[in-house]
């Protein structure tokens, strides 16, 4: 079995309205498409460990809505709701989706994930595009209160040997 | 202010009310008073935690208007972004726990799939239309 999956996320920006995510899975693609788009598989994964995720819905078909609702521990939700543009599983989803918290809702942002398999391994390449270049750096922003903790403990390891 | 710069980032996010305002002001410019509305606080207490992210650098304000936007400063930010983490760490977390779905959903289509020689294409495109939900 060849073991080379290359699991580090990639972040690009190909454009000023869009930013790409790309990353390796040591599974055929109709498995990582069912991973991402069946409510009961996408609660085993999706979220953080300061994350829970009470709500988790999703009806798969050109039309239908989602929505995945985030509680952090202080009880601050955040909404990641949207609708299906493009179903074709096992090879690409296409959907419009909108980001939620207490005072802020986004405006909706294109999300286009490709599953590309080969080899028995497959590489997803999720674009996400946004209405104006702000959106994008917000959005690329938006993870600061989710990762903070972990990168909390790294931080106290670099003081540390600062002296 | 005797804290060298690293200490007060630090300090200023050890606090998960102020990792919040972080996080909101991450999307976009907003007043003190929009910043309070979510955290049942009152202005002089969201205040003060302004002030400890304004001292740590990690946000400025505007002394023009007379509402005092807030903003993200993103100089000092971004000094601070390379230790915190973002949206990467989200996604990162999520698709090493999805390693390991796949691993047991790979283990349980083994399991489940019959012996190859009595594998047929028609057994393969009912279980796709079964799950393509329409």
């Amino acid at each position: 079995m060849d073991a080379r999956v290359d699991r580090k996320l990639k972040i690009t920006t190909p454009s000023d309205l869009e930013f790409a995510m790309t990353r390796q899975f040591d599974a055929p693609r109709h498995l990582v498409f069912d991973a991402m788009t069946k409510p009961d598989l996408v609660v085993r994964w999706l979220g953080c460990a300061e994350l829970a995720m009470p709500v988790c819905e999703i009806d798969l078909r050109v039309g239908g809505a989602y929505r995945f609702v985030f509680r952090s521990s202080e009880g601050i939700e955040h909404v990641l709701s949207g609708t299906y543009r493009e179903v074709a599983r096992p090879e690409r989803v296409v959907f419009g989706e909108t980001f939620a918290m207490p005072g802020f809702t986004s405006d909706e942002y294109l999300v286009t994930s490709i599953f590309v398999e080969a080899d028995g391994k497959t590489t997803l390449t999720t674009t996400i595009k946004h209405p104006t270049r702000e959106a994008r750096d917000g959005h690329l922003n938006s993870g600061i209160e989710k990762g903070v903790e972990p990168a909390y403990d790294r931080l106290a390891d670099v003081v540390a040997t600062m002296g | 202010m005797a804290l060298d710069p690293l200490s007060s980032t630090f300090a200023a996010l050890a606090d998960p009310t102020r990792r919040a305002i972080l996080a909101r002001l991450a999307l976009g410019e907003t007043s003190v008073m929009e910043l309070a509305e979510p955290f049942d606080m009152s202005l002089p207490a969201i205040s003060r935690h302004l002030k400890v992210l304004e001292h740590a650098g990690l946000i400025s304000r505007s002394r023009e208007a007379q509402w005092r936007p807030c903003r993200i400063a993103p100089v000092a930010f971004k000094q601070a972004d390379g230790w915190l983490g973002n949206f990467r760490q989200f996604w990162d977390e999520s698709f090493n726990r999805l390693d390991g779905l796949l691993e047991e959903m790979k283990a349980e289509e083994a399991a489940k799939a019959p012996p190859r020689t009595k594998r047929k294409v028609k057994a393969t495109r009912e279980k796709k239309s079964g799950r393509t939900r329409g």
